[in-house]
């Protein structure tokens, strides 16, 4: 089985067009994993609690948000998805159109996959493709190594 | 050199950081390693110089010996570089 091809299934890839608050965009950010048990809803407050505690460090670029916290609580399977708002939501005074929730179980496991699907955030060009908001072709991106197997 | 990349958990932020700062290590051909670490760890941990954020700022430099400098986007490599910059020039000066 490819690692790359479970890098971020398209049924844990959202795009939509609007949404009301940033705490709305994490919590529909991580629906998909605590549907399938991947976490609690508890990992997902704590994400939220994170950022009002801590302000808005996670947005690592312009519009995007690298949305976690600490590993392990709440955290049953390590996981990663990923939430596109077209309008840029405001994160205390940050505006955010890409969510991205990393689910760890410790402070290691993850490591090669968020190395992974960070060079395609890093990359400009695909960057900008993300940031335009076409699901089949973001799904495409995070799947590129699907016929290595 | 010994760089370290830190953020509150140590698990996402600071690792995008290190790979940010890989890539300015290579443009400026600077031999160094970079770790990423949360911040408790990286108080205890040895280095010739940080990287944190803003909101990390003052309360790893009251920790640490060495150098400590903000970066406020942790993907973007032309602040990382011009930060890098900045500590080559204050370490010569």
């Amino acid at each position: 089985m490819s690692l790359v091809n479970t890098l971020l299934p398209s049924d844990q890839i959202q795009v939509v067009e609007a949404i009301e608050s940033w705490q709305q965009a994490v919590a529909l950010a991580g629906e998909p994993l605590l549907k399938r048990n991947y976490i609690t809803s508890a990992y997902i407050q704590s994400m939220i609690a994170s950022v009002e505690e801590h302000g808005p460090y996670m947005v690592l670029a312009d519009y995007f948000a690298l949305m976690h916290a600490r590993p392990g609580e709440g955290v049953n399977q390590q996981s990663m998805s990923l939430l596109v708002v077209k309008e840029p939501v405001d994160m205390l005074d940050k505006p955010v159109k890409i969510f991205l929730v990393l689910a760890a179980k410790d402070n290691q496991s993850h490591l090669e996959s968020l190395q992974r699907i960070m060079t395609i955030f890093m990359d400009t060009q695909k960057y900008q493709m993300i940031l335009e908001g076409n699901k089949a072709e973001i799904t495409e991106l995070f799947n590129e190594g699907g016929n290595e197997q | 050199m010994k760089i370290l990349a830190v953020c509150g958990f140590g698990v996402g932020s600071s690792m995008v950081l290190k790979m940010s700062i890989d890539k300015v290590v290579k443009e400026l051909g600077l031999k160094a390693t970079v770790e990423n670490t949360d911040l408790s760890t990286a108080k205890a941990t040895p280095a010739d110089v940080y990287f944190t954020s803003q909101e990390l700022l003052s309360e790893l430099k009251s920790s640490v010996k060495a150098p400590v400098y903000p970066i406020k986007k942790y993907m973007d490599v032309a602040e990382i570089r011009s930060q890098m910059e900045k500590y080559l020039n204050e370490r010569e000066g």
